[in-house]
């Protein structure tokens, strides 16, 4: 057993590998069962069919397409979330008066999560584009709202004391003190609105779609096809990791980690 | 002449804990010449922080008034610098970005506001470390910039609040020297809190014992200057005014 260990430590260690590797023995286990013949082939197919289902659906140009449609829906709905999110959070973060006014109704609100609001809006704005929209920028919003309040209100009196006799303005102050002293609490809330925000999504591709990777593994389930099933839910995890160590990440790395806001 | 004037300060404030109305600061009057030193010296509780922050215009003054260059202050504002104990720099922005902060406030060209940082850091031997920030330097170099900050953006009066009382005894002397060499340099008019009587005498012209939110006493302290601690810690006069200033702060 030390032995694997030590195996296992060596080989690790090559950094190309150090994402993938924990996923090897995963994907081992997988193919053992799927071999076994434990299940019907059908029911439970291997990696082996589901790497081929991805060779196709690639080439037939379906999954790149749906991909990008998931994808472009999130950044947008993303984008709205946080151009509403963040300028919310801090309003309500300086202002006793807003936070007195509006703290009560968004944790009213908060509440009612994204997949309870599609029954009234499909009512409302039928299958579409619009339902959609509106489900992914609920979703981001709300952590991106509370998590910006909190790191708002966690910057330090003396920030703002230093600043006011310094000579700056209030606008100014939330611009060069409140905004990057509240970040590692955004990044939080960006991180976790995206998070909330790409599984409402799914299920809304899947409830409402016509295109879209949730859209895809629903479309394959009446088809009773699930090698495509299987290869969604890969996707989806893949995507997700990528958008958090390539994106997310490095501005953790390049911000508040060099400041000394948050300990590594 | 841009003088300090407090005239019957007071403040009160309600404590919800005790549940009664708390004085921290009465009937205080001082005079802050231009260009003068003065320490304000006192046990924990006795009010000099509140004071300050009044000058400061951090909070409001329940009586009394405050005047500078014969105006009434009206918040916090860019005419009094302040260096916290805690350093306040800012952590998101470079150490020239810190110093640079108020000159870049008051609207002065980029190069300008480069210009004067750097020469302000270059008082305090900070220019090689311009471009990193704040929580890669020590605590003795923090706090240099932060007394370097407040001056580069010219105030009229410097209020410090213990600014030395968070690094250690070494560097905190190191400190001291060259805050009163920076201050025979420029003479800016510094108020400087403490409860450490040794460095309030080190420093100052004047002293002003305060106690229970009330002056005690006001001794003026003509020691030579340049002051260093290898010539002042054997020095007699230093050690009498000391003593006497030690007796009245520990006078309840």
């Amino acid at each position: 057993m030390r032995l694997i260990l030590i195996a296992w430590s060596r080989y690790v260690r090559s950094p190309a590998l150090r994402s993938f590797a924990p996923f090897i023995p995963l994907i081992l286990l997988w193919a053992i069962v799927a071999e076994s013949g434990m299940f019907p082939r059908a029911f439970f197919p291997g990696p082996a069919e589901v790497v081929n289902s991805f060779g196709s659906l690639v080439y037939k140009g379906i999954l790149p397409e749906y991909l990008e449609d998931s994808v472009v829906r999130l950044a947008l709905g993303a984008a709205a979330g946080l151009a509403l999110g963040i300028p919310l959070g801090v309003l309500v973060g300086l202002s006793s008066r807003a936070h007195a006014m509006l703290w009560p109704v968004l944790l009213f609100f908060q509440a009612i999560g994204d997949i309870a609001w599609l029954p009234i809006l499909l009512i409302w704005f039928g299958f579409g584009l619009t339902t959609v929209t509106f489900v992914i920028v609920y979703t981001v919003l709300f952590p991106v709202v509370l998590n910006t309040v909190l790191g708002v209100r966690s910057v330090p009196i003396v920030m703002h004391r230093a600043a006011q006799s310094l000579g700056a303005s209030r606008l100014r102050i939330v611009w060069e003190v409140v905004l990057p002293g509240a970040l590692p609490n955004i990044i939080t809330g960006v991180r976790n609105g995206l998070g909330y925000g790409w599984r409402a999504l799914i299920a809304a591709e899947m409830i409402v779609g016509t295109s879209g990777i949730g859209f895809l593994m629903f479309d394959a389930r009446r088809a009773g096809s699930v090698v495509e099933i299987l290869l969604g839910m890969i996707v989806l995890g893949l995507l997700w990791y990528v958008v958090d160590d390539w994106a997310l990440v490095p501005i953790e790395r390049a911000t508040v980690q060099r400041w000394g806001l948050v300990t590594r | 002449m841009k003088n300090l004037t407090l005239r019957h300060l007071s403040k009160t404030y309600f404590d919800p804990y005790a549940g009664a109305h708390v004085t921290a600061v009465q009937d205080v009057s001082l005079e802050v010449k231009q260009g003068e030193f003065v320490s304000i010296v006192g046990r924990s509780g006795c009010g000099k922080t509140t004071l300050l922050n009044m000058i400061a215009g951090f909070i409001p003054v329940t009586g009394g008034e405050i005047l500078l260059d014969g105006r009434a202050i009206d918040g916090p504002g860019p005419d009094r610098g302040v260096v916290f104990q805690s350093f306040a720099l800012f952590p998101w922005k470079t150490v020239l970005q810190n110093v640079a902060f108020g000159p870049r406030m008051r609207g002065l060209p980029d190069a300008e506001c480069e210009r004067i940082a750097r020469e302000y850091l270059a008082l305090v031997g900070l220019a090689e470390v311009a471009g990193r920030y704040p929580a890669e330097l020590s605590g003795g170099m923090q706090q240099r910039v932060g007394v370097v900050r407040a001056l580069a953006n010219d105030p009229d009066v410097l209020l410090m609040d213990e600014p030395f009382a968070s690094v250690d005894a070494q560097t905190r002397m190191t400190l001291q020297e060259e805050l009163t060499r920076i201050w025979l340099e420029r003479r800016p008019t510094i108020v400087f809190v403490t409860h450490d009587v040794e460095e309030a005498v080190f420093l100052a012209n004047r002293v002003v014992v305060l106690s229970k939110g009330r002056v005690l006493k006001e001794l003026d302290v003509p020691l030579a200057r340049p002051r260093t601690w290898d010539r002042l810690i054997e020095n007699t006069q230093f050690k009498a005014l000391s003593a006497e200033v030690l007796q009245r702060v520990r006078a309840e």
